[in-house]
């Protein structure tokens, strides 16, 4: 492998001009960076221009491209001058504007500052160099994808989708915890109107609110961990934070060691982090998150939004350094290998496609937060970094298959697909994606998933608990994953040509209007391709059937996005070969950042360090697991091959079938999520209901009552003493009289 | 000039009932505009750079010679930003109106620019009487809003939204008494205003910081018992929801913009500097009431399904940051808790104005009859669902500012363990705590949104439908005709301004946080001397040793 | 005492202040008796005139008592005062016997609570 290295055109390998050490000055960044995160968002206005003058045409499409575009040839641009085409030698800040400033004291830790400024590492720009060239990417793709909503949705769709960029910018690139804050829950709300896209849909609308509530149940975790930070250290900005974090003092210079907020703060991110990247407990909203355009799934859902927790694990690695426990990273680890399990078992029985797809992110995400855990940043966003090309790719696949076949996504009712006629390049883009999912040997996603699964045996388990379990249960994973990857690829893309088209395709020309009593659609389908299939067929035309249907092949947009992708897929495996001492080009990166340094990382190279390795089975992880991990991929496709394409005929069927009936109900039951949501409707969402009808009474009945109550009392004296008014002129004589003689009795009595 | 700005909604009153009922609309909306001039004026010509001083005062004697009473205006920076609100919201809330009120249009209008009025003159006030007499006059306009102008339950709503208010201020009126009778009787003159009746803040300020402990305690409570019950706290918050139900669209505009604004600004202005030793040792006690406060009405949110009301809760909910905020005691809390005040009158006034726009179309606010808007009215969806995330807290826009800090002074009040902490009654616990309610708004926030504006399109019976322009409501929408299916340009340009404040807001709120530093430091400057004298606890079994002493 | 004695005054001169207010106090009592105790209207009417003269009396009395003109004063103005009230008095009660055709107060109780 090391040969390979060698042939490799050395021009990336230049080493920085200084590593960042801790404790570096910051210096101050050219201030055009900006341009980065504001581009997207002066796109996102431009869309909103065009949504006011009822633009119909796909003008929006081309402003967010040529925005998109710009914003990563910025990156670029701020990566080379700061020391491209390496990684970047230190930190700089360029400021933008002053954002929230309060200050109550001339002192250390009294004044709230968060401007919105951009922090620029290498870690930041490997991130963002990703996310703005995967942007516009996805944005031509879909220009033609969403082609049918032109005058509809479409202005609507790029303002959020270039709105969503600017929000990643921000958490990405903000030089402080809120302004990362604004980019998070940013990011969430474009999630939010993008999955609730098709806003007629009661699903989409229901998964859209899904994944919002449970992302700011992460965000609480967040909102903590800025507050703990800030009362801790006294500032919420990056570079004076690191400085401290490295010196291991907190903001009074006290040593942070040992401390209650050493365990905690890396508690209160992690949390935050298990939101957005969808981890145990909190993973429930992604899948559901499919309901958004797949362009949407592909960019936010797939390759960079859910990245983000593992963007701020990195970014705050130094604090979760201080803990000598390493409690945080323990549990990250283990919930990290947790959720790749799980998801990996739900993924195995599902039959959507797409929901497969996002599953298995899911997964994926959780070998990161392993990885993560195990102390290899760097395995991690290298991960990140394969993850994202493959994971889009196969994204758009299934998309195209969607745009082609009226939405159809069941694995059950298409077959053979890459070999009809213009779906060559989707069949070639998908292959690539599976091999890299599978972790096929020298796909990117096999040395990235490798690095991984070295790390949780070589980390002592001394130092994180149960590090070596960890890496079984990701081996596991690792099957599985294998095997449910090609059972897709198997099962869609490959054998006899047949094919059922979706629902929308016989519903199609109902959709164009839905009255009141017309329940718009359910299920799982796209207005968009309604649309699309009723403009393609004659007018009217409704099919009841697939008869007439012919499915619909991606065009040149579509095609050359894919292609792309899938050559970037395969490139992606051989940044791994430059800068071998950091492992790979990603590697140097994040080792050039706050995300390595004081770390346990270091320990790379260190020869003396290197004999406290853990071990594999007596091996050295780090050469044994090239083997092992690509044995374990290909058995798992092996599997696949023989339960799904030997000897399959139909689309419906497979030799897969036969296994389910010794298996008994389990298949059922991780289709059905292992009642995941089920279990959160009974145990939080019903309880709380009940309890705010509870309360709800009691505001009326008790709370109110009282107060009504309190009302009814003059009432209640005025009812009892007005018997003595009877109107009778007598009876007040008397009562005059008798007061008379009252009170001369009283003068009396006193006199 | 602060004058001129009061009389400008008076004379503006007083016009409209004057003409003919079909130029009421033209004047008060002239009137509302030269009142919004005014303020802006008075914005302009308050000096920033010193905005914790207060500027433009002019005293008045209202009864001449030895002992006679005299009262005074002047505005600090606090004050003039809630007037700028109350400007802003004043034209806002007569243009909304337009087509809303048809019947009685004079005294509809003649009422709302009266009620600018008061509301003004609060913020303005430098003595407890002119503060008094606005506090309570306030009562009078609102009361014949909803009571005429209100929904089926108007004249229930507009009694308990009344007597509620008015008795709670009753007894701050006896704290406020207490104050001026302590300061002329039991101060040895010193020619600065004790030992003489005088009515003036600033002396009266100094003079009840020399009560004793368990007197402090029990102006406290009379001052709380107006205050909570006009901001409204749990569990005095019962007469909001009704009264917003009911009220006319622009009622509950100023309702939620300024009314409520004026127990917070009280709480500010009187409680924390008039009473600080109380307030310290009670502190803890009344913030365990806002937390409460905000996850129970958050929960109540939920389940209501009218949207109205639903929006009335979330102020209760909402109004809890802001006085957890206050009684941090701390300058981020206040800070944060006096732009929460800002924001809640921008983005809740707005969402009633939604709300109020959905109503006028389809006389029901109910959820059950209404959804899935945004196939119906993209434009009012766009700005129904700005502004229920500006409710929300949504990071870039305004709520998110005032939120973020309410919590963060609450969980650093007391937080001594770190050097970004300060000293103070609270701690993590009400901060965390308390952030859970940014949960509980998203849910019920989303929950409404995903109902009425997002989802299958639903309307009422009789509207809508393949055809429905929306003509069958239009005869009684008023002299200006039938409404649009969509929103109208009035009706856009109403919300307009405060859709572009609440990003302004959102994205540059330094221009309100550096003009908070000074005025929110000297406020809490009593608090501060009071904590570095005794330690909480110690004042707190003080008052409990000298109330048992009683 | 012959007659010319007592148009002198000689007897009047011997009755002291508390023989007057005896008498008043006398037609006071008499005057409430009859308030309380009768329903016609015109009785009852007469009876708080009876009362009225009652005080009117022990207003003179004191007057002269104290040597000055301030029981005069008020006597005066009451029995004008008075004077009209009969008028519109009396006038109510025609108005209420035209009403009912009776005199008994009994008989009105719409002021009942």
């Amino acid at each position: 492998m090391d040969a390979i290295a060698t042939i490799l055109p050395t021009f990336l390998a230049a080493e920085p001009a200084g590593a960042h050490a801790p404790g570096a000055q910051v210096g101050s960044g050219p201030p055009w960076a900006i341009l980065i995160p504001l581009l997207p968002l002066l796109a996102s206005a431009l869309c909103g221009v065009c949504a006011m003058l009822r633009v119909k045409s796909k003008a929006p499409a081309f402003i967010v491209v040529a925005m998109l575009g710009a914003s990563f040839l910025a990156t670029a641009a701020v990566w080379l001058q700061g020391g491209g085409p390496g990684p970047m030698a230190g930190a700089s800040v360029a400021h933008g504007w002053d954002w929230i400033q309060f200050a109550w004291g001339d002192g250390p830790g009294q004044a709230l500052i968060a401007n919105f400024s951009l922090y620029l590492d290498s870690l930041t720009l490997l991130w963002m160099l990703f996310v703005t060239g995967l942007a516009t990417l996805i944005a031509l793709y879909a220009s033609e994808y969403m082609s049918h909503d032109v005058g509809q949705g479409y202005n609507r769709f790029f303002a959020y989708f270039a709105l969503f960029v600017f929000a990643m910018s921000c958490l990405v690139m903000g030089d402080n915890l809120l302004m990362l804050f604004l980019g998070w829950e940013g990011v969430g709300l474009c999630s939010y109107l993008l999955i609730g896209y098709f806003y007629k849909k009661p699903s989409a609308v229901a998964a859209a609110k899904k994944a919002f509530i449970v992302n700011r149940i992460g965000d609480l975790g967040l909102v903590l961990g800025v507050f703990t930070t800030f009362v801790t250290f006294g500032t919420i900005e990056y570079a004076p934070l690191f400085e401290m974090v490295g010196a291991g003092v907190d903001g009074s210079g006290h040593a942070l060691h040992g401390s209650w907020q050493a365990t905690w703060i890396p508690i209160f991110f992690m949390i935050g982090a298990f939101g957005k990247s969808a981890q145990l407990p909190l993973y429930v909203w992604l899948p559901d998150a499919m309901e958004g355009p797949t362009p949407v799934s592909a960019l936010i859902h797939a390759a960079t939004m859910v990245t983000a927790g593992v963007y701020l694990i990195a970014r705050m690695y130094p604090i979760f350094l201080l803990d000598d426990a390493h409690t945080a990273l323990t549990i990250v680890a283990w919930t990290g290998a947790l959720t790749a399990l799980l998801a990996a078992t739900i993924g195995m029985a599902q039959f959507d496609i797409k929901r497969i797809m996002a599953y298995s992110t899911v997964s994926q995400l959780g070998y990161m937060f392993a990885g993560l855990g195990v102390l290899t940043t760097t395995g991690a966003a290298f991960h990140v970094f394969t993850h994202a090309f493959f994971k889009a790719t196969l994204f758009l696949c299934c998309g195209a298959v969607m745009h082609g076949f009226a939405g159809q996504l069941d694995l059950r009712k298409l077959s053979g697909v890459a070999f009809m006629k213009g779906w060559g390049v989707v069949g070639v883009a998908m292959l690539v994606g599976c091999l890299n999912l599978a972790g096929f040997p020298f796909t990117a996603g096999y040395f990235s998933k490798d690095m991984i699964l070295a790390e949780t045996f070589v980390t002592p388990g001394s130092v994180i608990g149960g590090a070596s379990m960890v890496g079984w249960i990701l081996l596991l994973t690792a099957g599985l994953t294998a095997y449910y990857t090609f059972r897709v690829f198997f099962r869609v893309f490959v054998g006899p040509q047949m094919y059922e088209p979706g629902e929308e395709h016989g519903h199609a020309p109902h959709r164009h209007d839905h009255g009141p009593g017309h329940p718009p659609g359910h299920g799982e389908h796209d207005l968009a391709d309604a649309r699309d299939q009723a403009q393609k067929d004659e007018p009217g035309g409704a099919h009841p059937h697939g008869h007439d249907f012919h499915p619909h092949a991606p065009g040149l947009a579509i095609n050359a996005v894919l292609a792309i992708l899938a050559v970037a897929s395969v490139l992606a495996a051989l940044t791994y070969f430059i800068h071998k001492p950091d492992h790979g080009w990603v590697g140097a990166m994040v080792h050039h950042s706050t995300a390595h340094f004081g770390g346990l990382d270091a320990h790379h190279g260190d020869e003396a360090a290197h004999a406290s390795h853990g071990s594999f089975l007596g091996l050295d992880p780090h050469k044994a697991m090239y083997y092992v991990s690509a044995v374990i991929g290909m058995v798992g496709i092996f599997v696949a091959w023989l339960l799904h394409y030997r000897g399959r005929t139909g689309a419906a069927v497979a030799p897969a079938d036969r296994l389910l009936g010794a298996l008994g109900p389990i298949p059922r039951w991780a289709q059905q999520k292992w009642f995941v949501d089920e279990l959160y409707d009974f145990v939080i969402v019903k309880p709380l209901w009940a309890l705010s009808n509870v309360f709800h009474v009691i505001d009326k009945l008790i709370v109110d009552g009282l107060v009504n109550l309190a009302g009814l009392t003059p009432r209640g004296l005025g009812a009892g003493l007005r018997p003595s008014q009877n109107g009778l002129l007598h009876s007040y004589a008397a009562g005059m009289a008798g007061g008379i003689v009252f009170i001369l009795l009283v003068v009396w009595a006193v006199s | 000039m602060l004058l001129a700005t009061l009389l400008i909604p008076v004379v503006a009153a007083l016009a409209v009932a004057a003409a003919p009922a079909d130029q009421a609309r033209r004047i008060a909306g002239a009137g509302s505009l030269a009142f919004f001039g005014a303020t802006l004026i008075l914005g302009a010509m308050f000096d920033w750079s010193r905005s914790a001083e207060f500027q433009m005062a002019s005293w008045f004697a209202l009864s001449a010679g030895e002992g006679g009473v005299t009262v005074g205006l002047a505005v600090d920076g606090v004050s003039t930003m809630l007037i700028l609100l109350t400007g802003l919201l004043a034209p806002l809330c007569v243009f909304g109106s337009f087509t809303a009120v048809s019947d009685r249009p004079r005294t509809f209008f003649a009422w709302l620019i009266a009620l600018q009025a008061p509301m003004a003159g609060v913020f303005m006030a430098r003595d407890i009487i002119t503060f008094y007499f606005c506090f309570e006059f306030t009562l009078i306009p609102m009361f014949v809003l909803i009571a005429l102008f209100g929904s089926s339950n108007r004249r229930a709503a507009s009694v308990k939204f009344f007597l509620y208010t008015f008795t709670g201020s009753m007894m701050t009126l006896a704290g406020l008494v207490y104050i001026v009778w302590f300061n002329a009787t039991r101060l040895a003159p010193d020619g600065a205003g004790a030992g003489a009746w005088t009515f003036a803040i600033d002396t009266l300020m100094r003079a009840s910081r020399s009560m004793s402990g368990s007197e402090q305690a029990w102006v406290l409570l009379a001052m709380m018992a107006g205050f909570a019950v006009k901001t409204p706290l749990f569990p005095v918050h019962t007469w909001l929801p009704l009264a917003h139900t009911e009220a006319p669209t622009a009622g509950s505009v100023v309702l939620a913009g300024v009314l409520l604004k004026l127990g917070t600004y009280g709480l500010y202005r009187f409680v924390l500097p008039f009473v600080p030793e109380a307030v310290v040792a009670w502190a803890p006690l009344i913030g365990v009431i806002c937390v409460i406060g905000i996850l129970y009405a958050g929960l109540i949110c939920w389940v209501q399904r009218d949207v109205k009301k639903l929006v009335a809760y979330s102020s209760v909910s909402h109004l809890g940051f802001c006085v957890l905020g206050l009684f941090a005691l701390n300058a981020v809390g206040s800070a944060g808790s006096v732009l929460y005040m800002i924001n809640h009158g921008l983005s809740t006034g707005a969402l009633f104005f939604c709300i109020g726009m959905i109503y006028e179309r389809y006389h029901t606010r109910s959820m059950q009859e209404l959804g899935g808007l945004a196939a119906r009215m993209p434009v009012w969806a766009f700005f129904m669902v700005f502004f229920t995330l500006s409710s929300v807290g949504l990071p870039g826009l305004n709520g998110f500012i005032g939120e973020i800090m309410c919590l963060m002074g609450a969980f650093q009040s007391g937080a001594t363990w770190g050097v970004g902490g300060t000293s103070g009654p609270l701690g993590p616990w009400f901060g965390g705590v308390a952030a859970t309610g940014m949960i509980v708004s998203a849910i019920y926030l989303l929950y409404m949104v995903g109902k009425v504006v997002f989802g299958p399109l639903k309307e009422p019976h009789g509207h809508g439908g393949a055809h429905g322009h929306g003509h069958g409501h239009a005869k009684d929408a008023g002299a200006h005709g039938a409404l649009p299916v969509d929103l109208s340009k009035r009706e856009i340009a109403v919300l307009t301004p405060l859709a572009a404040l609440c990003l302004v807001l959102g994205l540059y709120p330094v221009i309100a946080l550096r003009p908070l530093e000074a005025p929110v430091a000297a406020n809490l400057a009593a608090v501060e001397a009071v904590r570095s004298v005794v330690a909480p606890a110690e004042a707190l079994a003080g008052v409990e040793a000298e109330g048992a002493g009683r | 005492m012959d007659l010319a004695t007592l148009a002198q005054g000689g007897l009047l001169h011997q009755a002291t202040l508390t023989h007057y207010l005896f008498v008043s106090a006398a037609m006071f009592a008499i005057g409430m008796i009859g308030f309380l105790t009768r329903r016609n209207l015109i009785i009852m009417f007469l009876c708080t005139e009876l009362m009225f003269q009652a005080a009117g009396l022990a207003f003179i009395a004191f007057g002269r008592h104290h040597l000055n003109f301030s029981g005069d004063v008020f006597v005066i103005f009451v029995l004008t005062i008075a004077a009209a009230e009969a008028a519109l008095a009396l006038a109510l009660v025609v108005y209420l016997f035209r009403r009912k055709e009776t005199l008994d107060a009994s008989e009105w109780a719409e002021l009942r609570g």
